[in-house]
């Protein structure tokens, strides 16, 4: 399926159709502060998951030595 | 004389109970009475995801097509690496009855931390895709599992978010997915060998919604589960276990909306050496897969699909090096 990563986006939009003028325009900025979150999250995840992992897991007793990452041995 | 005499003619009494019998308890013939039933210490019951778990595992082995190597190098107790090659056809969804196969090659890079309370597997390709799953035990009870497929095309991306939280004798699920999708489940214990469970879902962006029931009855020998929901799907399985080395498992899956019929029939051998699934289905079928042991943290895996009907076959091997 086709998939979004505009989730939060839909639960603000419902917000937005009951308040005023005003609360419609202001959900409408919160709606798209909460895409360009999503968005950079996806970016940050996308290329910090697997650092992550690494430097969790090097941080673990016992510390692996930082050659074990790379040799096959 | 005389007295052993009229022993001998009058019936042997019963033998008295002689060395360490004496030691042990009587032994209570548990067969006869049947064992009172603690109903309020009811055990856990399997998650609501895992409750065909027997029959997907025997029925439903990573078939696969090409040359598949995989290394797994581990640098502590819970942190290990792994790469991965795969060279070969993938199958690409098609609208005809005609499979249509892309030969593919890629390696993967994957990094897993595996703690008791907090587990973090990632696993990313050659042409950037990352494929993420969290769990992270936040209580005794509740626990968090998120599962992420990123892609660098947009909007390809999808990701789940899962609550789980397990009870004495129930275990509730709430998911968040992506394309506002909404889902809840229940499953609860109704006897030391019965649970029941249901499941609701909402797809917001497509407006749709589902509900559906589930039962599963497992004894040592047996699992039987039988799942039906408003999708039009009944899903019903069945699962013997023969002996400690061989169980044999058998599926049936009815999908409404397209008349669809499929029912499978499976055995699992589970030898020292190797582990040996096969199994044949009504829409003309057969799969095979091995894993044989060579030595100690290799595995050599050998796959095969043959499908009759669409003239389509499939072999595959590989070789698995680490844990």
């Amino acid at each position: 399926m086709a998939a979004k990563t505009s989730l939060k986006g839909k639960g603000k939009a419902g917000k937005g159709s009951k308040g005023s003028e005003e609360g419609s325009s202001a959900a409408k900025c919160v709606k798209e502060w909460s895409t360009w979150a999503m968005k950079k999250a996806k970016v940050i995840t996308h290329y910090g998951f697997i650092p992550l992992i690494i430097v969790i897991g090097m941080n673990s007793e016992p510390k692996p030595q930082l050659y074990q990452l790379l040799s096959p041995v | 004389m005389g007295s052993s005499v009229s022993h001998a003619a009058a019936p042997p009494p019963p033998p008295t109970a002689v060395g360490l019998a004496v030691a042990l308890p009587p032994k209570q013939d548990e067969k006869a009475e049947p064992k009172n039933v603690d109903w309020l210490n009811l055990p856990c019951p399997v998650p609501f995801e895992e409750i065909q778990r027997e029959a997907l595992m025997s029925l439903k082995p990573e078939l696969f097509e090409g040359l598949k190597f995989d290394f797994t190098k581990g640098l502590n107790q819970r942190f290990s690496l792994s790469h991965s090659i795969f060279m070969g056809s993938m199958e690409v969804p098609s609208q005809s009855s005609d499979t249509f196969k892309v030969p593919t090659a890629h390696y993967e890079f994957g990094a897993n931390f595996l703690d008791p309370k907090l587990m973090l597997v990632g696993r990313v390709l050659t042409d950037g895709r990352l494929n993420a799953r969290v769990k992270c035990d936040l209580t005794d009870n509740l626990t968090l599992k998120i599962n992420a497929q990123l892609t660098n095309e947009p909007h390809f991306s999808q990701g789940m978010f899962n609550f789980d939280y397990k009870g004495t004798d129930y275990r509730t699920q709430f998911q968040i997915g992506n394309n506002a999708f909404y889902g809840a489940n229940y499953i609860q214990s109704i006897s030391p060998h019965l649970s029941l469970g249901t499941e609701i879902f909402w797809l917001g962006h497509q407006r749709k919604s589902g509900i559906g029931f589930a039962a599963r009855y497992n004894t040592d020998k047996i699992v039987v589960t039988g799942q039906v929901a408003s999708t039009g799907i009944v899903a019903l399985s069945y699962v013997q276990k023969v002996s400690e080395k061989v169980s044999l498992a058998s599926d049936f899956m009815y999908n409404h909306l397209t008349q669809d019929a499929t029912s499978s029939f499976g055995y699992d051998y589970i030898l020292r050496q190797c582990r040996l699934r096969g199994k044949l289905d009504s829409n003309g079928v057969v799969a095979a897969f091995l894993e044989e042991r060579l030595n100690m943290g290799v595995n050599f895996i050998l796959s095969a699909e043959v499908d009759h009907r669409k003239k389509d076959y499939k072999f595959g091997f590989g070789l698995t090096v680490g844990e």
